[in-house]
């Protein structure tokens, strides 16, 4: 049994606003082995994106909270990490690809400045000159560091640190060496003619050629885990099928880990191993994505399967979720799903279900085993 | 079918001339012009959901507000019921505008946020005639529960709701002057599939209630299938395929439209598979060049193809499957399965841009 890289335990989210409190997520636990695709499904609004963000930290703390739970990735519990040490953890270690690349790339700058900057962050980092995530039980020196002296500061530059550093450090000097890994970069993301797009700037490229190149600036950091939030729903199905393409050989090729975000089961089909479904903040199933599409376990997921359209408008009406998703302050007693749940019984209305069993395939439902004999 | 279609349009184009430079201008060279629609030829009956699809910059929407006389057609005829209107003016547009309405892509930017739901949702009658309020509060509240909102929305703002409920907002603002036909642009791309199931099944009911015509312009394959009665397929301003829902989806004969249905993503794991795909993103618009729009990225591109314009015709032994496609007999057969059983197995190349490939992925 591998060490998972990323393991979620009981993680509750709240926002504090002056509407009220907000459990964006509550309780959610699940763990990403290496190498795996842990795909996030659940309507708007049901928590996913506040997950995926909370892992490294980035919520905006207030309004965001995280009530109780740990993020251990590859062995620490990111929840502990004082804030000013995330930066270390984030973009290096986790790498985040975000919903809208126009967003997430700076309009004033060319494409090779904007990879040139990762990939020097990174190579700083791998220096020594800027502190780096360590993973393990005690990645982070808490204990005060002896102030340097003057004469160590002054004399830095012609301090170099250990061996290893001395030779990374020969590795990137010239803008030409940037401009090789930058190209190495674009070509990894199967960017046709490199040298062109390097000069241009993010509002002269198409949405997919975009996105390619956050996906190049987020590689170029090396990470151990990439969560990637909607990373195709702003483009085209034909450009979409190119991206996720590319994510599929990558991969194979990077090692990474995914959690995969996405409001579209087409897509999450095609790209995880394994698949969380999300309600109302809650993980309400989790497991291979073969199991939750063929059999799942819980009446929320198998409304959800149905209500894709499949048929024509001849064959009758499309099965949809009556009611709409509950509002998060004010979650129904019990079982948060049982106003729309075609299965609920007076115990659901009272009692919330068991937590998710330690089960490869789970669901929270106190009738996870009816669930298939449903209509 | 007895009398004229509802509606039909003949060639309509829309260009949208570039600003010259001033080099331009001096030498007296014509504008620069983008192509946004090309020469659309389509028809449709009463009462009927004609689905329009493509990727994003394909026409979609300018063809939709063409239909609907927001945008003036730079050629062709637009025929309503037999009537061009492509031509009308004044007064008698706006009397005649009652009869096609639009629910437009972004149901939060469409919305005033600083009216109420009656005020958006009345705003075509008042536009069509002078009422007492208390009457047209009246026709609102008659026609939100045919939309499913409960009649105590009158006086909340759009804020209140939810992508659905302004979904709704928008469908009864077009559907408050009983149009003959109503344009959805992208009706459905906002929602999550819960929702968007519900919205579809009351358009499909609405439909047969009330015998409304739909086109509905969307990039969403699986929400045409279930809508529409017919499809055509648009690509950089041209129709390329044209036909019965079911002809168009389950024997597509157009290239493009293998490759746009190929690329759809699946919810079933036991076909996920290895894609066909079209290499590069859409050309330009400006001024193409002649033949068809398609060829740059088409696997069976041939000489012929980047010469002649392809006519949007009826395929062999059918009447009503048009496709756009000089090589249509030989490609029709092939499915985008067995197109993939030809193609060079291993690892694929970089598709470059302007060369055509079909490549495993």
């Amino acid at each position: 049994m591998t060490e998972p890289v990323l393991k979620v335990e009981n993680l509750s989210v709240d926002y504090e606003v002056g509407a009220g409190v907000f459990h964006a997520v509550s309780n959610v636990s699940f763990s990403l082995p290496p190498g795996r695709v842990v795909g996030i499904v659940g309507e708007t609004g049901c928590g996913k994106s506040t997950l995926g963000q909370a892992i490294p930290r980035l919520l905006p703390e207030p309004p965001a909270h995280i009530r109780s739970g740990k993020i251990i990735f590859q062995g620490t519990d990111l929840v502990r990490v004082p804030r000013q040490k995330l930066p270390m953890v984030r973009g290096t270690s986790i790498g985040m690809i975000f919903q809208e690349p126009l967003n997430s790339l700076n309009p004033a700058f060319r494409v090779y400045d904007q990879i040139a900057e990762s990939i020097q962050i990174r190579h700083w980092r791998e220096i020594g000159d800027l502190p780096m995530f360590q993973p393990g039980p005690t990645p982070f020196d808490f204990s005060r560091r002896p102030v340097p002296t003057a004469g160590q500061v002054l004399s830095k530059p012609f301090l170099p640190g250990e061996q290893v550093q001395e030779a990374a450090r020969h590795r990137l000097v010239t803008r030409d060496d940037y401009k090789r890994e930058v190209l190495d970069y674009l070509r990894l993301v199967r960017i046709n003619d490199p040298e062109t797009i390097l000069r241009l700037y993010p509002h002269e490229l198409s949405g997919g050629m975009r996105q390619r190149i956050m996906i190049a600036m987020t590689l170029s950091q090396k990470p151990t885990l990439l969560i990637a939030d909607e990373p195709t729903s702003a483009l085209d199905v034909t450009i979409q099928a190119q991206v996720l393409t590319l994510m599929k050989e990558l991969i194979e090729e990077v090692h990474a880990s995914i959690l995969f975000i996405s409001h579209d089961l087409g897509v999450i089909a095609e790209m995880a191993d394994d698949l969380g479904i999300m309600y109302a903040g809650a993980l309400v199933e989790i497991g291979p994505i073969a199991e939750v599409f063929k059999a799942p376990r819980h009446p929320y997921t198998k409304a959800l399967l149905r209500a894709i359209p499949a048929q024509y408008k001849t064959d009758g009406a499309l099965p949809s979720i009556p009611g709409s998703v509950p509002n998060l302050s004010r979650l129904p007693s019990g079982c948060s799903f049982h106003p729309r749940c075609p299965l609920a019984r007076p115990i659901c209305r009272v009692n919330p279900p068991p937590g998710l069993p330690n089960l490869p395939h789970a669901a929270a439902c106190h009738f996870s085993d009816e669930v298939a004999t449903l209509p | 079918m007895t009398g004229p279609p509802l509606l039909q349009t003949v060639g309509v184009s829309k260009h949208f001339p570039l600003t010259r430079s001033i080099g331009e201008t001096l030498s007296g060279r014509r504008a620069r012009a983008i192509h946004a629609v090309d020469e659309v030829s389509i028809s449709m009956e009463a009462g009927e959901t004609l689905g329009l699809i493509g990727e994003s910059g394909s026409g979609k929407t300018t063809l939709g507000w063409v239909v609907a006389r927001i945008h003036d057609p730079t050629a062709g005829r637009i025929l309503f019921e037999g009537q061009d209107i492509g031509k009308l003016e004044g007064e008698a547009l706006r009397r005649w505008r009652h009869n096609v309405q639009v629910v437009f892509q972004d149901p939060v930017g469409s919305l005033d946020p600083r009216l109420k739901v009656w005020q958006i949702v009345s705003e075509p009658i008042r536009a069509q005639r002078r009422l007492p309020i208390r009457e047209v509060r009246a026709r609102v509240q008659a026609i939100l529960p045919t939309v499913g909102l409960p009649t105590y929305c009158l006086d909340q703002y759009p804020h209140e709701f939810s992508g659905g409920g302004r979904q709704r907002i928008s469908l009864a603002r077009a559907l408050s002057v009983d149009p003959k036909l109503v344009i959805l642009d992208e009706p459905t791309s906002a929602l999550d599939v819960a929702v968007q199931a519900q919205i579809l099944n009351r358009l499909v009911s609405l439909q047969r209630e009330r015998r409304i015509a739909f086109v509905v312009i969307t990039h969403n394959v699986a929400a045409v299938r279930f809508v529409a009665d017919r499809v055509a397929v648009m690509y950089l301003g041209q129709v390329l395929e044209h036909g019965p829902v079911k002809e168009v989806l389950e024997r597509p004969i157009h290239p493009y439209t293998k490759a746009l249905l190929a690329a759809v993503p699946v919810p079933d794991v036991s076909r996920r598979k290895v894609r066909y795909r079209i290499g590069g993103d859409i050309p330009t618009l400006i001024d193409p060049a002649p033949g068809c729009r398609f060829a740059p990225r088409c696997p069976f591109v041939k000489d012929i193809c980047r010469k002649t314009d392809p006519p949007l015709v009826p395929a062999s032994h059918t009447t009503n499957h048009l496709v756009a496609c000089l090589r249509a007999d030989e490609v029709a057969s092939i499915s985008p399965q067995e197109l993939l059983s030809t193609a060079p197995t291993g690892q694929a190349p970089p598709a470059p841009a302007v060369t055509p490939v079909v490549s495993l992925s």
